[in-house]
Order: C-alpha cells, then structure tokens, then sequence
C-alpha cells in the first residue's frame, strides 16, 4: 500500500501563498489595532481593573489573528488541549518555537500574564499596553528595576484570583524544534509564585511561521497542538527540590519523556484526549 | 545584631535558599552564584521577615543593584539606620 503524500509547492506556488498570508497577518496586526482595538485599549485604561482589561482586549486581539489565519490558511488546523483553557491560577511552562506562541496561548486564555523581553517594554505604544497588561519585564536592569518590582506586587494575588503566568523558560524559540535548556531565572520565578506548575508542551507553530524567516510558511499541511504533559503541585517534594532536579523533570516533560522524578507529577500522559 | 552575625545570617539563607556554595563576602553574587533579580525578590522579602519592617517599593529598587554580600549587608544596615534602629 503507497503511503500517503501531499504535493509540496514549488517555490514559486509557495511566494504566491506566503507572501499574500504574511502581509494579511501583519495588516491584521497593524490595522485591527489602529482601526478597532486602539479606542478599546484606550478605554480599559481608565478601567479599575486595568490589567485584566488589557489582558482581555489582547485575548481578542489574537483570537481574531488566529481566526484570520484559519480563514485564510485551510491547510492549517489547531488542536487545543481543553486543559489549558480549564487551568487557573497556575504557572504555565511551555517549550518555544515561534513567535506565533505567545499570541496562541493568549488567544487561548483571557486572563493571563507573561514575561516578555525587556527591550520592548521601550516601543511606543506596544510598551504601553505591556506594561499595562500587568507583563513582567525579562530584566531588572537599570530603568527596568522599578517596572519589574511593580509587575511583582500583586502577581501571587492575581494567580489566587484566577489568572494565569505563562513562561517559556527556555528564554528563545528554539532552533532545531527540540526544547534547549531551562533557565532557572524561569523556574525560580514559577516557584517564587507559590502557584502550581503546569507544563503544556507546543508542536508545529515554528512550521507556519519558522524562526528566523519573514513569510509564514502558508502553503503547507500542518497540525499546531498545545498538550498539556504534566503538572507539579506546590505540596510536592519537587517543587521545592534543587533547580538543577526541577530543570530535569520540566525538560524530561517538554521532550514527552517521562521524568526520573515522575511520582510526584500529575501525569497527563494517559488522559483522555484533548479536544 | 552585629555586622557579623548579620553576615552570618545572610550566608545561612543564602546557602539554605537559595544554593549558594562556600559563599564569600565579595564574591560576585550574579558571576559566581547565578543571583539574579528573581532571587534579589525573594531575598529582599526574607529581609522584610528578619528586620520586622516592610521596605517600600524605592528601598527595594536600591537593592536591585546590589553585586555582593558585603553590599547586602551594607543596605540591610542602611535600612536599619534610616528607621533609628541602629546607631549611625
């Protein structure tokens, strides 16, 4: 029996459908804001909840990036695992690909915060709504050091009330799709927290928009998946274990190895299946 | 309490907490140790709990430029001093 194959474009076929995907993601990116969420985000910063606010206007802004995308990439498909939308009040790990992954995971919960590089804490604008989103700056450097100290306060109440942090502790996208090694500023920050850790492992954003090009790779047959792999609960022994263990399991998890220390991880591995 | 049973104090935590290996009292704590604003947080908070007083959000910034124990101790004492707490 022939296996079955898909056709790949040629180079030309592929510019055709690249280029035009692209430039709609990124007029999206441009002019939704300008053209519709700009009065909202306006709006929302006299709210009294301001972070939420944000945290809520960026939800949509990138659910209709992701609507967008499926409109006008069929070849592409989305598999969430329900779970993600289901946890609160936890830090989320996940492994990193792309830069479509942040903007997935905030289209996938509304209230949510991350740490985002610090240099863009200083774009006009962009700035703004990161910092008024409650995102915690990647350094404390110089200028940053106050940001980062007011980002903190709060942060262990807004995961009590429901809120999420998501971090990707490997720091960078990765290169080669495996996940590199774990920063422990990352997983120092997810313990400082005191919430429960949940690791979600992310397959296939880096083929529709690979590190490192311009154009998103459209025309190819692709499955993003978000799965979650594991969970480690403030209680258990790991959690407050050396970093150098805690590294080795979360890394084990994202790699879809079982890790040395599996007793005390709630295991996804043989949940039913997300939809 | 003295400079040096503060300095005593300072390594236990930073041994016990935060896994500190034959900390000196000039060593780089970011170069040598992997100290980092994460852990300045943390420390500062464990600071907070061991003078008995909460540092306000400036206080805490100062200590974001902290490199070494000897400056740990030289802010925990500042702290100490601007609240009449110890003898200039």
């Amino acid at each position: 029996m022939q296996a079955e194959t898909h056709p790949t474009p040629t180079l030309l076929a592929r510019l055709l459908i690249d280029l035009p995907v692209t430039l709609a993601a990124w007029a999206y990116y441009i002019f939704a804001f300008l053209l519709f969420f700009a009065p909202f985000y306006a709006g929302a910063f006299f709210c009294p909840r301001r972070r939420q606010a944000f945290q809520r206007l960026n939800h949509l802004y990138c659910r209709g990036l992701f609507a967008l995308l499926g409109m006008i990439v069929p070849r592409q498909s989305r598999q969430i695992d329900a779970r993600l939308t289901s946890t609160k009040g936890a830090v989320i790990l996940c492994n990193h690909l792309s830069y479509l992954d942040p903007l997935l995971l905030m289209a996938a919960m509304p209230f949510c915060t991350t740490v985002v590089k610090a240099r863009f804490f200083l774009i006009p604008i962009f700035g703004w709504v990161l910092r008024s989103a409650g995102y915690l700056p990647s350094s404390s450097e110089g200028r940053f050091a106050r940001l980062m100290l007011r980002q903190m306060e709060g942060l262990q109440d807004y995961l009590t009330a429901g809120g999420n942090l998501f971090i990707f502790p490997e720091g960078t996208r990765s290169r080669n799709g495996r996940p590199g090694p774990l920063q422990h500023s990352a997983l120092k920050l997810a313990r400082l927290t005191k919430a429960p850790i949940v690791v979600f492992r992310i397959d296939n954003t880096n083929v529709l928009f690979p590190p490192g090009r311009f154009l998103f790779n459209a025309g190819q047959a692709n499955t993003i998946r978000i799965t979650a792999v594991g969970c480690i609960q403030p209680q258990d022994p790991l959690y407050q274990a050396p970093l150098s263990q805690l590294e080795e399991a979360i890394h084990a998890l994202l790699k879809g190895e079982i890790p040395p220390t599996s007793k005390s991880i709630c295991s996804y591995q043989s949940s039913p299946s997300a939809t | 309490m003295t400079r040096e049973e503060l300095q005593e104090r300072i390594i236990a935590i930073l041994v016990q907490d935060f896994e500190f290996k034959n900390p000196a009292p000039n060593d780089h704590l970011r170069d040598v140790h992997g100290f980092d604003s994460i852990d300045a947080i943390e420390l500062l908070a464990k600071i907070e709990k061991m003078l008995g007083f909460a540092l306000t959000r400036e206080e805490k910034e100062q200590a974001m430029a902290i490199r070494t124990i000897n400056d740990i101790l030289d802010y925990i004492e500042t702290m100490q001093r601007k609240r009449g707490l110890v003898k200039p």
